[in-house]
């Protein structure tokens, strides 16, 4: 047990590594919070996952559980506000680095105000 | 065994405010807050595994949730100042 728990733990530390890889890797603020929300959450969950395996108790599961649907819970709802601030924030003056729907936003926003 | 897996998360906490420093724009910034707070989710669970305290766990759900009000509000406040800076550039 105590094997397996340590496997699923080394997987989510590897999940969380390649999360904040992903910020450096990816280009744009948009895919940057993609790669850090989606693979920071799974991260998260196997790292929670397998300290309780680890431990092995009931006092040890339902805390991990609580922390696994808080993260399942609020996660996207954080992905989804930081997509808005990102795609906000690339501003036309930006020139490069500004991709998809990200202009278009920007222009909507000009020509209303 | 414990040395690598706490160097290992640390090696993650050092990305995470490489990118805070560096980020061209305050969204990047905010996503990489996003990162050290799931890294200090991730010490959590590690302190807790390692000195076999089960206190530990509870301050890492004290964590997630101060971690998704403060991406929230972070992410809102970014989001509407930019607003206001284009709405008001020529």
């Amino acid at each position: 047990m105590t094997i397996l728990g340590m496997g699923v733990l080394i997987v989510g530390i590897m999940a969380l590594l390649l999360a904040s890889i992903g910020l450096f890797v990816l280009q744009d603020a948009l895919s940057r919070q993609h790669a850090a929300t989606k693979a920071g959450s799974l991260g998260i969950v196997l790292i929670v996952t397998g300290t309780a395996v680890i431990g092995g108790s009931w006092a040890w599961w339902w805390r991990a559980a609580l922390i696994v649907v808080l993260t399942w819970l609020t996660m996207p709802m954080a992905s989804h506000v930081l997509a808005r601030a990102a795609i906000r924030g690339q501003l036309p003056e930006d020139g490069e680095g500004s991709i998809g729907g990200g202009n278009m936003a920007a222009q909507e926003v000009k020509t209303k105000g | 065994m414990t040395n690598l897996l706490v160097w290992l998360v640390l090696g993650c906490v050092f990305l995470g405010v490489l990118r805070f420093v560096r980020g061209p724009s305050d969204a990047d910034r905010i996503v990489a807050l996003d990162i050290l707070f799931s890294a200090a989710v991730a010490m959590c669970a590690l302190a807790a595994l390692f000195s076999q305290r089960v206190l530990f766990l509870d301050i890492a759900i004290g964590v997630v949730l101060i971690g998704f009000v403060a991406t929230l509000a972070w992410a809102r406040l970014v989001e509407s100042r930019d607003l206001k800076k284009f709405e008001s550039s020529p």
